[in-house]
């Protein structure tokens, strides 16, 4: 009898513990394409005169495309914190023919009092050594001096797709850049949509001494409009796309903001048609909404590819 | 599966323990036996089928066997797990339960229902309940069907039993084994089983062979009581069942593998005196993982993974009571249920990245719910049945974030009181029987009706998308019998109508595009403001001479949703009439049965006209002794005549198995 109850368990229990199917571990799982970022820390650092000047960005880099930046002046002989200083900020890209081009930026940093720096923002067009190099012009003041020194930084390739951008020449002949900047980490899910949407502005005086700000303005595009259409651009997938999606349009911050359902893990493009304030087509075309397995879905003439 | 491997620890030890000590305690228990209150079931009739055998066939499948009773038809998607519709509705509107155990399928697709986690050789009877009459076990709309498991009564004297059966049958080249002992003492019974089926692809009426139709199917269950005093025992069961294997012709892909682990420690306490009988109290415990894929189909554009997981447990007692004229029975009901389905799908360019998703969000189903029926005997001749149940059902979805997707905001818990009531008169004068009832019920969604994402519905072709906030679905029915029996012959007429309100339904969704390659569009699960639901069935039975029987039945059914428009998988028009002989130790069985034309389809819901079949089925079984023991061959065929037909339920016009010889053997040990 013992026997046969030991025998009947045996057998049930090497039947039930033998391998099986993991569960997937969701986090990881949306977490496996995505570098986080996290914190803020230092990039890059250098002095001038007395005054050591650290930038700061997310995990300590500067990549192609939307970047924080924060930027902290400590005068050495004192030890302190500059906090009243009027900061300026030039990122410019030198080919290797020797051309100057910048990339949407702030130029003049503001000062945050609660967290002690200065604020500001610059959207890298290119990594180093891509088409040139980068190097950033920064003035500032102190008792009544200005102080100003230039960097060499390397810009990284973004790792993290869901931070691409798009740089483009509209209908109006105007050069227009976007840059996504939230989620940084998406989900299968409603995923709050964030863009920057910046304008090249034309210099209408001749160029003074290098360099000068006039020739690379950048502003903020206003009360444009960005209308969404996400798809999956796999074959397979058949121009998958998914509901409830809403176009981006500009808030108080100046970014453009939106809604974006991700229905599942992979790649995704943002198809995007730019409006103006007239509602007049600056660039981009509607794409087929058929759903089409096997053939890879057509992207529009304006849009940018996430990947989580 | 953390959770899987420890319960199975626990369980092991718990088993083991049992093992040795019942064993310890067998020997002295034949001592003291003298007294013998014997431990009986009291059991109150209802329409439930004892032998798990069909008048044509002595060794069939659950689901063969089930597709004999006349309140459950079929949707099949193959040769295996076919999903039983009672009362015309799909599986989320009735409660299947094994000895009261509530159990979850972890296929998103419903290719793996309760039935197709047991065997016909360790369950002894099936009880199938309809309507509100079912509501002991939980909140139903369209009735129970409770498996009940094979038990070994307690025995004065030390007695060995058993049975081991095999089979072939011709067309799918299926071979079966199936073996069963059980020991009983005074103190002590135990119930072991085990079988194996193999079976490969079957052939249709044309002899064309229908690609993906194998299966293969292990399981093995063990039960073990111990009687810890004259008026109480102890009992432990386990069912543990594995398919391998399995192909589904009318799917894109087939189950790579299939487990499920049945557990269950239950007491009972038998009183003898005062208005209480009976106390039986039981704790539960399953896990039933489903991997599907599509490796055996090369020809798909997608290569997709679904694993589903589906872990349950659960507490349920039930106190009987009785005096002379009344019998009771309170039933408490709770159990636990988590539910994760998985999709993932493969890009062409494999090192690109997967896409994920998940068809069951991780949802909990949290049920607490407490239940009565009663039977009031008002004369010698007519009987009053009432009950009801009140049921919590709480429902939280752990990665509400997708339900989100089609249904902003939705909150990620839900929870629901679902009341049921039901009440019938029954009348026996000489002859002659009659009854009427109505009853009252709500239901929640189901899982996938509640929270499914993207389910790949190959039937209509459409991806399904759940709805957290459906309303309940409430049952309002009525139904009447009558009936005349005397030696020679019987008739039983049955009438019953629902009127749902909140019918849930998939509606095509104007927004959102298919995920699955073979998807043609989008669904979300609504409710309908009502449907209604009408069956009726007819069986008959006259004996023609001592060894000739002879029996009928017809079932006629419909539904139709608020706008008058036939609702899916209503059964046409069907029929069977067989007719038994027995001759010395010969037995011979001939069946005709068929749908007529189906004339009530419904194209909105993805079916088509499926025109009428007849099929005509032969057996013969001859019985003798071995040293006094009893042993039955049998040899049949069905569908003698190579019929080439499928079924209004049959998933994407698959058509049914054409003629299969048969034989089994049968050996009582």
């Amino acid at each position: 009898m013992k026997f046969h109850i030991l025998f009947a368990i045996t057998i049930l229990f090497v039947i039930t513990v033998s391998c099986t199917l993991e569960e997937t571990d969701y986090e990881a799982e949306i977490a496996t394409e995505v570098t986080d970022y996290y914190d803020f820390e230092e990039a890059t650092s250098f002095t001038s005169n007395q005054y050591i000047i650290t930038i700061e960005a997310l995990n300590g880099s500067l990549h192609k495309g939307y970047n924080e930046i924060r930027l902290e002046i400590t005068n050495t002989q004192t030890n302190e914190h500059i906090n009243n200083s009027e900061v300026t900020f030039l990122p410019i890209l030198t080919d290797a023919s020797g051309n100057n081009s910048s990339c949407p930026h702030s130029y003049e940093l503001v000062y945050n009092t609660d967290e002690n720096y200065y604020s500001g923002y610059a959207v890298f067009t290119n990594k180093s050594g891509d088409i040139g190099s980068w190097e950033l012009y920064i003035s500032f003041t102190d008792n009544d001096q200005t102080y100003t020194v230039n960097q060499n930084i390397s810009v990284l390739e973004q790792t993290n797709k869901n931070l691409n951008m798009a740089s483009f020449i509209g209908n109006d002949d105007e050069m227009y850049f976007i840059a996504l900047i939230a989620p940084q980490k998406p989900n299968v899910s409603e995923n709050n949509l964030v863009a920057g949407v910046y304008k090249y502005i034309q210099p209408t005086n001749p160029a003074g001494d290098f360099p000068d700000p006039s020739q690379f303005l950048f502003s903020k595009v206003k009360n444009h409009k960005l209308l969404l259409d996400p798809r999956m651009p796999e074959p397979s997938m058949g121009n998958h796309s998914s509901p409830n999606n809403q176009d981006l349009i500009q808030l108080n911050d100046g970014l453009y903001h939106g809604v974006v359902n991700y229905t599942m893990t992979g790649n995704w493009t943002l198809n995007f048609i730019f409006l103006n304030e007239n509602d007049q087509v600056i660039k981009g075309t509607e794409v087929p909404t058929d759903f089409t397995p096997g053939i890879e879905g057509v992207k529009s003439e304006l849009y940018i590819d996430t990947l989580f | 599966m953390i959770l899987y491997s420890d319960a199975m620890k626990y369980i092991i030890t718990l088993l083991l323990f049992w093992g040795i000590c019942a064993n310890g305690q067998n020997t002295k228990a034949e001592k003291d036996s003298t007294k013998s209150v014997e431990l009986e079931e009291v059991v109150i009739t209802a329409a439930i089928k004892k032998k798990i055998e069909t008048e044509m066939k002595m060794a069939v499948s659950v689901d063969e066997f089930l597709a004999s009773s006349e309140d459950i038809s079929f949707i099949k998607r193959g040769a295996y797990a076919w999903e039983p519709l009672l009362n015309n509705m799909s599986t989320e509107r009735s409660t299947i339960t094994i000895d009261g155990m509530h159990i979850f399928g972890a296929c998103t697709d419903k290719m793996d229902p309760v039935t197709s986690y047991i065997e016909t050789n360790n369950i002894s009877e099936i009880d199938i309940k309809s309507g509100q009459e079912g509501s002991l076990h939980g909140a139903t709309v369209a009735g129970s069907i409770d498996l009940k498991r094979k038990s070994t009564p307690f025995n004065l004297y030390k007695k060995w039993s058993g049975s081991y059966q095999t089979g072939f049958e011709l067309n799918n080249k299926q071979f079966f084994n199936l073996g069963n002992v059980s020991y009983s003492s005074d103190k002590f019974v135990a119930d072991a089983s085990i079988s194996f089926r193999e079976a490969g692809n079957y052939s249709d009426g044309n002899n064309k062979e229908v690609n993906h139709s194998q299966y293969n199917k292990f399981n093995t269950s063990i039960g073990l009581a111990y009687k810890t005093s004259t008026l109480s025992s102890v009992r432990v069961e386990a069912i543990f069942d594995q398919a391998n294997d399995v192909g589904f012709p009318a799917l894109p892909m087939d189950l790579w593998l299939s487990r499920a682990l049945i557990t269950s420690a239950s007491y009972k306490q038998l009183f003898e005196e005062g208005l209480f009988k009976v106390w039986d109290t039981k704790v539960y415990f399953n896990a039933i993982e489903h991997y599907m894929d599509d490796t055996t189909r090369p020809e798909n554009l997608v290569h997709m993974d679904m694993p589903g997981w589906s872990t349950t447990y659960g507490l349920v007692s039930k106190a009987t009571l009785k005096n002379e004229r009344f019998f009771s029975e309170i039933q408490l009901n709770a159990y636990n249920n988590l539910s994760i389905a998985e999709m993932r799908m493969y890009p062409q360019d494999r090192s690109e990245r997967t896409m994920f998703a998940y068809s069951w969000p991780s949802v909990t189903t949290t049920v607490a719910g407490i239940s009565m029926n009663n039977t009031w005997e008002l004369s010698e001749r007519s009987q009053l049945n009432f009950g009801g149940s009140l049921t919590i059902n709480y429902n939280h979805s752990k990665y509400v974030e997708f339900n989100w997707i089609f249904h902003p905001g939705t909150p990620q818990e839900k929870t629901r009181i679902l009341p049921s009531l039901n009440t019938s008169y029954q009348l026996d004068i000489n002859n002659f029987n009659f009854s009427i009832g109505t009853g009252y019920g709500h239901r929640a969604p189901s899982v996938s009706e509640g929270y499914g994402y993207y389910i790949y519905n190959s039937f209509d072709r459409y991806d399904y998308i759940g709805n957290p906030n459906l309303k309940n679905e409430i049952s309002y029915e009525g139904h009447a019998s009558a009936g005349f029996k005397n030696e020679k012959a019987s008739v039983q007429a049955k009438v019953n109508y629902f009127y749902i309100k909140n019918y849930i339904i998939g509606r095509v969704l104007s927004m959102g595009s298919p995920m699955n390659y073979q998807s043609v569009g989008v669904k979300g699960y609504t409710s309908l403001d009502h449907s209604t639901l009408f069956n009726f069935s007819l069986n008959t039975s006259y004996t023609l001479f001592d060894d000739l029987h002879w029996k009928g039945s017809l079932t006629y059914a419909r539904g139709k949703d608020e706008n008058e428009k036939n609702l899916p998988f209503i059964r046409p028009l069907s029929y069977q009439t067989s007719l038994n002989y027995n001759y010395e130790r010969f037995g011979f069985q001939t069946s005709v049965n068929g749908d007529i034309e189906q004339i009530n389809y419904s194209p909105e819901y993805g079916e088509d006209q499926t025109p009428s079949y007849t099929i005509w089925n032969l057996s013969v079984d001859y019985t003798f002794y071995i040293k006094n023991k009893k042993t039955v061959l049998q040899l049949g065929a069905e569908n003698v005549l190579n019929e080439y037909y499928s079924t209004y339920a049959d998933w994407g016009n698959i058509p049914r198995m054409g003629r299969n010889i048969f034989t089994s053997l049968k050996f009582n040990l």
